[in-house]
């Protein structure tokens, strides 16, 4: 084997991933292609990026239960409860917004921790519960203002979904940019310092300052990217949408609970062997309750951006998310069987879908065809997730 | 008379109607190997995961150095110093081999953050004791051969200094070099005067590297008996028939003279 190919593979690079980016940008290639430069557009990055967030945030959290060998089908209701519940109280009864979302906030753990006890405690197939929870929570999401539209109409609430005032700024930008640049840097050389301190090999110097350089010019070019663009009616530059902040926060948060916490081993342990997690003491009840309860967090945070973004809660919001939520998170390479997935992968896989969705929108692809690719898009991720899994030995 | 490392007093545990431990007591002394034997079923196993904690008791008693001690999850059983290496290898086969090894136990930093480098750096100590190869560490489990991932559970074992292990099949799935790795891991555990529990089918095992050995049938105990007294086909007799040898002396306590 040569130097280099065994660098590789001993590094813990995620190949999936890297592919992933690639099948990313050869997408938003070819339709840049096919709509002569529209869809590269700032315009379109922007729009792309923002309409992603809700199903991003709540997918980067789904990873996780379905690494656990859980599902929730009831993401999409729960988030439409707990939106339509937070514009009323804020429409109807008046309740300032801060007081507004941590209703939200309460009522979307509390339904989550109902549903994640019942799988934890009882025993109750998730699949079952959520359910169960699809079409109550469904009902519930009527029930909050009897089926009536609610608008949002506080200016600051609304910039929480983006839009129009919904970004940051140009300058912003570039300084949240920079600073994400300058952590990715001191947490690749810290990991070297650290290996080199414990006389773990660590990996070639190149290969480190790609881990850094890729990202980090990713970042600084969607960052110049949303810079660059300015509505008509405005005098400066959009910068990045506050809802994909948001999404950016949440990726960021969970993947520091995954690589850096008792809880994300745990939850990846309980996925790979259920069995040996038990036998090795794990609290395996406390931790899926914690996992359940995170979603219900993580629900009222996407929650809060969708009526934002609408600037109304409506009993419809959220309707069949779950799919695409779902969706994202297995084109991110996440395996249903359980035990291995991860969080940039959501992060891609929601991209990959929305980029292809509003690409054929672009190309004035009728909705039957859009619906019908987007499927098969589905199953050909699927399908070169058993192929890559036969091809690597990882079969579960 | 020493007191036993390990005091088992008639331990029941049945399923729904089944009785599949039945007043079973069993000792174990420090620096011994007591092999249990018996059918798929005999209720070794569910025996063993009970004072491993995976099971809890339903009557019956444990004493650990002689004093009674509560087990009700593999934690509690952890804490007296029992560690088991189970037939099924109990890894969790998406992790990579350093995670396995400190599952359940992760070291941390003073921000009760997991401590990966640290965790490495032990990690790779305690496989060079083990097995010299050993180096790819960082790739899930699934991924390693036998031998290697038997090398993880084993380490489990000797990272935490147990004071009794609990070998169920240890050597069922591995090739001949690392079955004798195994063999001379337990003769290195015996001298350090760590007790073992040895499930095992395997005959040449069981004569290679036991003192006494206990039989059970139907969830009961047959006998208990010094290796040394009792030969092959009588033990097959005690496995299949239930039928104790005739003539022989059981051993349910290890008198002095059978201390090696």
């Amino acid at each position: 084997m040569s130097p280099l190919i065994h660098s590789l593979r001993q590094a813990a690079i995620d190949w999936r991933l890297v592919l992933m980016s690639f099948v990313l940008l050869l997408i938003a290639l070819i339709f840049g292609v096919l709509s002569d430069g529209i869809f590269l557009s700032p315009e379109n990055l922007y729009n792309i990026a923002q309409q992603t967030a809700v199903v991003g945030i709540v997918s980067a959290v789904a990873v996780l239960v379905i690494v656990a060998r859980h599902i929730d089908l009831s993401v999409g209701s729960v988030m439409g409860f707990v939106g339509v519940l937070m514009a009323t109280l804020m429409y109807t009864f008046n309740w300032s917004w801060p007081a507004a979302i941590l209703a939200g906030l309460a009522v979307a753990i509390a339904a989550a921790i109902y549903q994640g006890a019942l799988t934890a405690m009882m025993g109750v197939p998730s699949f079952v519960v959520t359910l169960g929870g699809l079409m109550s929570f469904r009902g519930a999401a009527f029930l909050v203002a009897d089926g009536k539209t609610q608008p949002v109409n506080d200016p600051f609430f609304q910039r929480l979904g983006g839009g129009f005032d919904g970004a940051i700024g140009t300058t912003a930008s570039w300084v949240i940019a920079a600073l994400m640049s300058a952590a990715l840097l001191w947490s690749v050389i810290s990991k070297r310092n650290a290996k080199t301190r414990y006389g773990i090999p660590n990996n070639p110097a190149w290969l480190d300052a790609l881990t850094f350089l890729v990202p980090a010019l990713v970042i600084i070019g969607f960052a110049a990217a949303m810079n660059s663009y300015r509505i008509g009616s405005k005098d400066a530059p959009q910068g990045v949408p506050i809802p994909v902040l948001i999404w950016a926060g949440v990726a960021f948060t969970l993947s520091f609970l995954v690589h850096h916490t008792r809880f994300g081993r745990y939850v990846f342990a309980m996925g790979g062997n259920p069995d040996a997690a038990a036998l090795v003491g794990i609290p395996v009840k406390r931790v899926t309750l914690m996992l359940f309860g995170l979603m219900g967090i993580l629900i009222a945070i996407a929650a809060i951006v969708s009526i934002a973004r609408l600037n109304a809660g409506t009993n419809s919001l959220g309707t069949s998310m779950e799919l695409y939520v779902i969706a994202a998170a297995v084109i991110g390479g996440t395996a249903l069987a359980g035990g291995s997935g991860s969080i940039l992968g959501s992060v891609l896989g929601a991209l990959i879908m929305q980029s292809i969705d509003s690409g054929m929108l672009l190309l004035d692809v009728s909705i039957g065809w859009r619906y019908v690719i987007i499927g098969q898009v589905l199953i050909a991720a699927v399908v070169f997730d058993v192929l890559y899994r036969r091809y690597t030995g990882d079969t579960t | 008379m020493s007191t036993p490392l390990v005091e088992l007093r008639n331990i029941h545990k049945a399923f729904g109607g089944v009785r599949a431990v039945d007043n079973v007591s069993l000792n174990l002394y420090p620096g011994e190997v007591v092999a249990v034997l018996g059918h798929n079923g005999a209720g070794k196993s569910t025996l063993m995961k009970m004072l491993a904690g995976a099971y809890p008791i339903d009557s019956g008693d444990v004493l650990v150095n002689g004093a009674k001690v509560s087990i009700k999850s593999p934690v509690d059983s952890q804490r007296i110093g029992i560690e088991s290496i189970y037939q099924t290898l109990a890894l969790a086969d998406n992790l990579d081999a350093v995670a396995n090894l400190f599952l359940g136990r992760e070291l941390l930093t003073r921000w009760n953050t997991l401590d990966d480098h640290r965790m490495d750096a032990e990690a790779r100590k305690v496989f060079e004791r083990l097995n010299k190869n050993f180096k790819n560490v960082r790739i899930p489990v699934r991924r390693l051969s036998g031998g290697q991932r038997q090398v993880v559970a084993i380490s489990r074992a000797i990272y935490f200094n147990a004071r009794i292990l609990i070998m169920d099949e240890p050597t069922a799935a591995l090739g001949p070099e690392e079955t004798a790795m195994v063999g001379n891991l337990v003769r290195q555990l015996k001298s350090d005067g760590v007790g073992i529990f040895l499930i095992s089918h395997d005959m040449p095992d069981v004569f290679a590297l036991s003192d006494r050995l206990a039989v059970m049938k139907n969830g009961a105990l047959v006998g208990t008996y010094r290796t040394r007294d009792v030969t092959e086909e009588e033990v097959l007799g005690m496995i299949i028939g239930g039928r104790r040898p005739e003539g022989k002396i059981q051993t349910e306590t290890l008198d002095q003279s059978a201390t090696v």
